[in-house]
């Protein structure tokens, strides 16, 4: 595991790092696949580094969380139930969607903790975009990677549940944005990073999650693959019954093999047809060659 | 309940899991079928369910389900089942009179714009009345909702009906550990190259419900045509959340009977072999 | 197939005290002796015709009782407008109720366009022939040379009443008579005679919707329609056709704009026509201008919303007007939706590919046939035509077997 990390020093690693502060990072998913356990990795990969992270979930529950979080330093999270009753139907809310704004939020993570490294994950941006304006949402996530009570903001996006428009004015305030999509070896992720200098970097990897969060690199995408997973079906097999056989045993793949095809020369041969040679032909004619068509018997006196 | 579904899923009426979201949906075809199969079996596993049929009346879903081994009268009697008849309440709201009164899970009808709070707290009621009154020998509870395309069609808007499935998963799938199975039906094709966000119809619905599901099948016709011993194909989609990580998907062809339903993998038809 | 059919029998009894909604059709005696009804074979539903025996196989046998077919029309509206007369006739002839609706004509001149039926017995039953018959046997001009042994029987059927067979044909070059026509029971529902009420209950519904939701349900609850009235009198059942739902004229902007601000007011008032209908022994024809709808997805919920659907497209006016399919057929008939009802399986044509031609004597739906390619030159042209006729949409739904009758 160390020795692939040390090699392929990749920017998904470097972005799980986290070393820089003040950063938007957008993960975005849609339906086929999900950015959902990326953004645990990143959590996790912030607990590892003894951060605190305020989780502000709409879309998953803490249970759930936590269970996906197993084997992570949890002391440091905090969780903000936004899951339980986000409108505030039931009358149970501990937040509600429209408390989304920089000073509520912000109030909520002083409440919990004092520390100033603290990383704010968001899961899922689409859902307060469904209840509040976009604009209001980037202002507030603007400020809220200004503001310094937390060093670094991350939310997940459902690219697919919203326009171009809103999507892309989203992900214009991003520092750092990460584009998911299923591929045969595992999710390819498109990142796009913007440093402060104002360069900006991408890159394309394909990587895999296991179950304890760490992410594995898979290397480069190719580009002859098929962008989407084939459909598996594990049910019969169709040459499982049949009356004929379709399998070959080891001696009869070696006859096989061993075959010599008609119409394929031995080398020898090739190597004859193919040799110009200095070969003259000579033609001497006699008697008998002497042939007139005009005169089969010769008996015309000319 | 099909006894082939029920292996593909790797499920049995003992022995399956909960806190599941099971979003059936189709296009140009009727997944409805899947729906009954859901009904059967967990009514045969002994849970709570709580029915919200919008879209046909209750003796239609009795006549199917008796088909199918299952008595509906009998389950709503002993209590098992709790039956919204949708078609039903809502004549009092849509053609009102002064004397009848319907249930007030149907109240979205006059203001469609305003929500769904009003069903969903039908729905929490009645899966929370269940549970006190019984003596909790019953299995854990079970939400169905035919169909969320019918609420479209009365005006509720996408998110509206996006939240209600929010809030129903969050009670009966979170806190109650039980399961939901929703059924969609979408129209035509799906527009790639049209602006996402302006659809405001089925499609977004399904995309956002396809996010919030962990088990997703989508019924459609054959790409390459009508045939009469394939009615179509089910592609089913369960998204992991915990181990494992991959989505895994796969498709399957099925044929529907009077008594049930055929399921095999693509191109082992009985009418091809 | 019986046992089933018990058993809901029984439990229909029990369920009509408790739960007034039961779609399932009760076997019992009185209701098989509704005139015009059978029983379906498929799954035991009782069975009305339209009116055309062709669109009658089409549908899977009949249509069943308590749903509703919508019927998309056709450019100009001829054709379509055919085929409501023709189920209302059917309901004429068959002793059934009417209920016609419409906001452009009156329902009144719809009611008098009626085609005869073709009967093949005597139709007149004119009350001076029986006793003429019976007083003088042998005297009668009539009086038979060689088949004498059956002069003694009955000339004459008595006419509609015994009129027993499911489906009829009628001549639409002729109108039906007045006495047939004055002996149907016809409820009259004409926009322009409804004025906008604002009462205290409002309906979220469009109004004019409204007002017809409320007509309809006030005939179905005074004549006796619904399943929960008490079963004193002999049942029957209503026919209702509802001309042209979602046009301007109803007050609906459903057609005229691309972003319509009443979009769901058909989808809701079909919704509640199809609650009515499930609990009253009553068909609806509804025919929608649906080549006016912009949307696509409006036209996909508004087909979900009945129960059956068709689509007649005719060949007037559009580009295969001059096609070889036009000599042969007058259009295109396209099965959009067949209801699985009480069953799991629904019964769809074998052929997705159905054209029709409206007859004198007959409105035939028949598979589509090209015609077969004679001569050299027009061959190139004529099978660019027919290709683009007949390639139909290859969506599926599910069914299998055919009915056979």
């Amino acid at each position: 595991m160390l020795i692939s990390f040390s090699i392929c020093s990749t920017m998904l690693h470097d972005l799980l790092q986290g070393t820089d502060t003040g950063g938007l990072f957008i993960i975005q998913d849609s339906g086929s696949c999900s950015g959902r356990r990326l953004l645990w990795s990143f959590i996790k990969a912030a607990l590892n580094r003894t951060e605190a992270v305020h989780v502000l979930s709409f879309e998953v529950s803490e249970d759930e969380l936590k269970d996906g979080l197993k084997g992570s330093p949890i002391e440091r999270l905090h969780f903000h139930n936004a899951y339980s009753d986000p409108l505030a139907w039931t009358g149970s809310a501990t937040f509600t969607v429209d408390q989304f704004c920089v000073e509520k939020v912000t109030k909520l993570i002083k409440q919990t903790s004092q520390v100033k490294t603290a990383i704010l994950a968001i899961d899922s941006l689409s859902w307060i975009l469904r209840h509040i304006s976009p604009s209001a949402v980037c202002k507030t996530l603007q400020q809220l990677k200004n503001g310094g009570c937390v060093a670094n903001v991350i939310g997940l996006l459902h690219s697919d549940m919203h326009s171009r428009g809103t999507v892309g004015s989203l992900c214009h305030l991003a520092t750092s944005l990460i584009t998911v999509k299923a591929v045969l070896r595992g999710d390819q992720a498109m990142i796009t990073k913007r440093l402060k200098s104002g360069k900006v970097l991408q890159g394309e990897e394909v990587f895999t999650i296991k179950d304890d969060l760490t992410v594995i690199g898979q290397g480069k995408p190719s580009r002859s693959e098929p962008q989407e997973q084939m459909c598996i079906s594990n049910m019969a097999d169709p040459t499982a019954n049949l009356t004929f056989n379709l399998r070959l045993s080891e001696s009869q793949r070696e006859a096989k093999e061993k075959l010599a095809l008609p119409f394929v020369f031995s080398k020898e041969k090739k190597a004859a047809l193919l040799h110009t040679g200095s070969g003259r032909i000579v033609y001497e004619p006699d008697a008998n060659d002497d042939y007139d068509q005009e005169d089969p018997d010769d008996d015309l006196d000319v | 309940m099909f006894a082939e579904l029920n292996s593909i899923l790797n499920v049995s009426p003992e022995h399956f899991s909960t806190g599941e979201f099971v979003l059936l949906s189709d296009r140009q075809s009727d997944a409805s079928f899947l729906l009954h199969h859901f009904l059967g079996f967990y009514l045969r596993a002994g849970c709570q369910v709580c029915f919200v049929a919008l879209a046909q009346s209750f003796s239609h879903y009795s006549a199917v389900s008796q088909r199918l081994g299952v008595n509906l009268s009998q389950a709503k009697e002993k209590g098992q089942l709790v039956f919204l008849e949708g078609l039903q309440e809502s004549l009092s709201i849509l053609n009102p009179h002064d004397a009848r009164t319907g249930s007030e899970a149907m109240d979205f009808l006059r203001n469609p714009g305003a929500g769904l709070q009003c069903l969903f707290q039908f729905v929490s009621s009645s899966v929370d009345h269940s549970r006190g009154a019984e003596d909790g020998g019953r299995g854990p509870p079970v939400l169905l909702v035919d169909d969320l395309s019918m609420l479209l069609s009365l005006g509720v808007g996408v998110d509206a009906v996006l939240d209600f499935s929010h809030y129903c998963r969050t009670a009966i799938c979170s806190q109650l550990k039980g399961n939901v199975v929703m059924l969609l039906r979408c129209d035509g094709e799906d527009d790639d190259d049209d602006d996402v966000g302006s659809d405001d119809g089925s499609e977004r619905l399904l995309r956002g419900l396809t996010h919030q599901c962990s088990l997703a099948l989508h019924v459609q016709s054959l790409p390459t045509g009508y045939c009469r011993d394939i009615h179509g194909q089910v592609s089913s989609q369960v998204v992991q959340r915990q181990a494992g990580g991959q989505q895994r998907k796969m498709t399957f062809h099925f044929k529907v009977h009077d008594k049930g339903a055929s399921f095999f993998a693509p191109g082992t038809s009985s009418a091809v072999l | 197939m019986a046992a089933s059919v018990n058993d809901t029998c029984k439990q229909s009894v029990e369920r009509t005290s408790l739960n007034p909604t039961s779609f399932q059709k009760k076997t019992r005696n009185k209701l098989l002796s509704i005139p015009g009804t059978r029983l379906s074979v498929q799954n035991g539903q009782l069975l009305v015709s339209t009116g055309v025996t062709s669109l009658d196989y089409v549908l899977g046998g009949g249509l069943a009782v308590g749903t509703v077919l919508l019927i998309e029309e056709d450019r100009y509206d001829s054709y379509t407008r055919m085929i409501l007369k023709y189920f209302l006739a059917e309901g004429v002839v068959c002793q059934h109720e009417l209920f016609i609706a419409a906001a452009q004509d009156h329902p009144n001149d719809i009611f008098q366009e009626l085609p005869d039926p073709i009967l093949d017995d005597v139709v007149m039953h004119k009350p001076a022939d029986q006793p003429r018959l019976s007083s003088e046997p042998h005297g009668n001009l009539d009086a038979m040379k060689i088949a004498w042994r059956y002069q003694n029987l009955p000339k004459v059927q008595s006419g509609l009443a015994s009129s027993s067979r499911f489906g009829h044909y009628y001549d639409v070059s002729k109108t039906m008579e007045p006495e047939i026509r004055q002996a149907a029971k016809c409820h009259h529902f004409y926009l322009p005679e409804h004025p906008r009420q604002s009462s205290a209950t409002r309906s979220p519904v469009l109004d004019s919707y409204a007002a017809l939701l409320k007509s309809i349900e006030e005939v179905i609850r005074r004549e006796g329609f619904s399943v929960a009235a008490p079963l004193t009198k002999s049942r029957n059942i209503l026919r209702i056709g509802l001309h042209s739902l979602g046009s301007p004229l109803w007050g609906d902007d459903l057609c005229c704009q691309d972003n319509p601000k009443h979009s769901h007011a058909l989808t809701t008032f079909l919704y509640g026509l199809r609650a009515l209908l499930r609990s009253s022994l009553s068909v609806a024809v509804v025919t929608v201008p649906s080549h006016l709808i912009q949307s696509r997805s409006l036209r996909g919920s508004i087909t979900r919303l009945c129960d059956n659907a068709i689509a007649l497209e005719s060949f007037k006016g559009s580009e295969r007007e001059t096609g070889p399919l036009c000599k042969d057929y007058h259009g295109l008939l396209h099965v959009r939706q067949v209801p699985h009802l009480n069953c799991l399986t629904s019964q769809l044509p074998d052929h997705k590919d159905l054209a029709f031609k409206l007859k004198r004597k007959q409105f035939s739906i028949e598979r589509l046939h090209l015609p077969p390619d004679l001569s050299e030159t027009v061959s190139r042209v004529s099978r660019a035509d027919a290709a683009g006729a007949a390639a139909l949409a290859s969506a599926c739904d599910s069914g299998n077997k055919h009915l056979d009758f």
